[in-house]
């Protein structure tokens, strides 16, 4: 494991709330009796009534994983833990922040989707994994699983540009959200977009690697630059690319940004940032441009979410830090069978989209009541995600353009790369009307699927 | 607790179910399992007048409510006969067979129209699912003449039972029961395969108060007839690509 259950407590809050107790004795584990009696005592979820499985991480992935076990076998005991009280939404944030639709459409309730699913819903925060003794530690109790499913979902990778400077990245992180991971991000964005002024320098950035959301800063910046548009800001939204060109859906957000936001937005492909001052709010390139902003979504490099590493299943993918080491067809953890890891921690190329995540969620729910029921899980049980994203490029009226795409495995390269993929990316006509009817309704959908 | 004593229980209604090859609708499922018989309705257009098979348009989605007052179907005439026997699989791995269009050259079919995948369906607003015909392309499949749900792009084949052709929907569109009787008109008798009427009925709860003044009026059971219009004229915008 990558750090011992001592340092996970040292670490954890609980310990803390300890130290206020009056009598604090620590044993021969570091852990003081009292944070001790109440991380080691059971969970407050009913006894397991058949064979538990635990899920990690209540997103699009965890959400659909919890559902559709129980849909396939209403018999295993399923446990949804997440740290947040409430549910938001990635997918569509971009025209929350921007004022289009309202917080309502994105945020949802745990609570709904556990009574509708027939699960238990936990909401504490994991702290440690024993794999060997098949148990979660969370700040309101453990838990046993039979199976264990980590969809802990993405955590930003600053390294690129903080070179290891804590206060860099924090101020980074508080001041220029990326706003790829939904709540406070979320809330932080639609607050500086409500700011902008004349004369207004927005400085969005694109990160490399296989980031979240792939459209979703593209989207971004056309939904600000439009933002501006329609209430008479006279701003500049600067798109600065780490990628050599607009990672997908380039045609239609290439048009978008001629045709609409010529005098918004400029996009700087191939921008590699060398430094950033937070403070004089400056970015400095490879090249040596110098960029001023006056705010900004400063969205780094993405790495897996370090509840794998306390897992001890972590590596470095192709693409980021710190993913799941799995089986990419089965989805088991290398070495554990009984732990799959699901969503976009997953080291496989796939979009990391909420859709994407869904549509594997019931692939690897299917294949974890199999596994249950003693069946031995190999390629053959797989199948392919589907990816399907709408990007809205325009609002009143509302223009979208839209990806789509399946997976299929390449044996000489051993990866995985598009197969039957399509794009709608003609905004301009009806086809990009249509497309923005069909961006709300995909959202609505999916908010079905995960929680009624 | 199969589905039939689910329904019992959930709906408050009878709900007969009988092996439908004991009765004379022109689909069965092969043990009867995932067939419900509903209170027979006539198709009837917006006058209150009975629909004749062969005065339908073809290839055009005609929508009516059945087996509850909320619940939209599509009905359509294909421009041909439709395969027969089809062995569908419902999500959770049931099987069922699908015996056929019906007409006089087996060209007339109905299935739910709301999508098995995420529940999209035709409102008074707006349509995202719909037949689109043979000239027509769309992304969501290789060739037309098949239903699509352009909210995730969904294909399923209109002529073999609505299965799945592609896109994310994990079972076929809910077949409906057609009779068509000696005088050409035609008639509704159950739903064959798995329906998600209870998760429409548990999503849709603002939308019933919109449009059917509550849940309640909404989960009706259709009873003498079922009125059917053309989709053009229950939705106000077609949304298709």
């Amino acid at each position: 494991m990558a750090i011992s259950r001592r340092d996970a407590i040292k670490f954890s809050g609980l310990a803390a709330i300890a130290a206020t107790t009056v009598s604090v004795h620590a044993d021969s584990n570091g852990a003081t009796t009292a944070s001790k009696r109440v991380l080691l005592s059971p969970a407050p979820v009913p006894a397991a009534k058949g064979k538990r499985v635990v899920i990690v991480g209540g997103g699009p992935s965890g959400l659909t994983i919890a559902k559709y076990i129980k849909k396939g076998n209403p018999k295993v005991d399923v446990v949804l833990i997440d740290k947040r009280p409430v549910f938001m939404s990635g997918f569509i944030s971009n025209l929350v922040v921007t004022g289009v639709l309202p917080l309502d459409f994105i945020t949802h309730d745990f609570l709904e989707g556990a009574r509708n699913g027939n699960y238990n819903f936990l909401q504490a925060t994991v702290y440690d994994i024993d794999r060997t003794s098949k148990r979660v530690y969370t700040n309101e109790g453990s838990l046993k699983y039979d199976v264990l499913v980590l969809a802990p979902g993405i955590d930003y990778d600053y390294s690129k540009w903080s070179k290891g400077d804590i206060e860099l990245e924090n101020t980074l992180r508080t001041k220029f959200p990326g706003g790829f991971i939904p709540g406070s991000e979320t809330l932080s964005l639609k607050s500086k977009i409500e700011n902008l002024e004349d004369g207004s320098v927005f400085v969005q950035t694109v990160p490399g690697g296989n980031y979240r959301c792939l459209p979703g800063p593209y989207e971004r910046s056309c939904l600000i630059a439009d933002y501006m548009k329609r209430n008479k800001i006279k701003g500049k939204v600067i798109v600065l690319d780490e990628n050599p060109n607009i990672t997908i859906k380039a045609d239609g957000f290439q048009s978008a940004f001629n045709k609409l936001y010529k005098d918004y937005i400029t996009y700087m492909p191939s921008t590699n940032i060398t430094s950033i001052d937070p403070h004089n709010q400056k970015i400095t390139t490879e090249l040596g441009e110098v960029i001023n902003f006056t705010d900004a979504a400063l969205y780094s490099r993405i790495r897996g979410n370090k509840l794998l590493e306390i897992a001890g299943v972590s590596k470095d993918s192709t693409f980021n830090k710190g993913e799941a080491n799995i089986d990419p067809f089965t989805y088991q953890v290398i070495g554990d069978k009984n732990v799959f890891c699901a969503g976009d921690a997953r080291p496989m190329g796939f979009s990391k989209s909420g859709n994407t995540a869904n549509t594997e969620g019931k692939i690897v729910a299917a294949n974890i009541v199999k596994y249950l029921n003693g069946e031995n899980l190999s390629r053959a049980n797989w199948k392919s995600p589907l990816t399907v994203c709408y990007s809205a490029v325009e609002c009143d009226p509302l223009r979208a353009i839209s990806v789509h795409a399946e997976y299929s495995y390449d044996d000489a390269k051993k990866s995985f790369g598009f197969a039957n993929a399509g794009t709608m990316e003609k905004w301009e006509g009806a086809e990009g009307l249509a497309g923005g009817k069909g961006l709300k309704e995909w959202g609505n959908g999916l908010y079905r699927d995960l929680f009624a | 607790m199969d589905r039939r004593n689910f329904l019992k229980v959930i709906g408050g209604v009878t709900v007969i179910a009988v092996n439908p090859s004991l009765i004379c609708g022109n689909l069965y499922a092969a043990d009867g399992l995932l067939y419900a018989a509903y209170e027979k309705a006539q198709l009837v257009d917006e006058s209150g007048k009975p629909i004749k098979a062969s005065s339908l348009e073809k290839e055009v989605t005609y929508i009516f409510n059945y087996p509850y007052a909320s619940t939209p179907c599509m009905l359509i005439d294909l421009p041909e006969s439709t395969n027969q026997n089809i062995k569908l699989k419902s999500e959770m791995g049931e099987e069922y067979v699908w015996k056929s269009g019906v007409g006089k050259d087996r060209t007339i079919v109905a299935y739910s129209a709301i999508c098995s995948h995420q529940l999209t369906h035709p409102t008074r607003n707006d349509s995202f699912i719909q037949y689109v015909p043979k000239t027509k392309p769309t992304m969501a499949y290789s060739s037309s003449g098949v239903i699509v749900c352009s909210s995730h792009l969904s294909a399923y084949d209109a002529k073999a039972g609505a299965k799945v052709l592609s896109g994310p929907a994990s079972q076929p569109l809910a077949s409906i029961v057609l009779e068509h009787a000696s005088d050409d008109t035609l008639w509704v008798v159950g739903i064959l395969g798995s329906d998600k009427f209870q998760d429409y009925f548990k999503a849709f709860k603002p939308e019933f108060k919109q449009f059917y003044n509550g849940t309640a009026e909404a989960k009706k059971l259709v009873s003498i007839s079922a009125k059917t219009v053309k989709l053009t004229q229950y939705s106000k915008e077609l949304i298709q690509y």
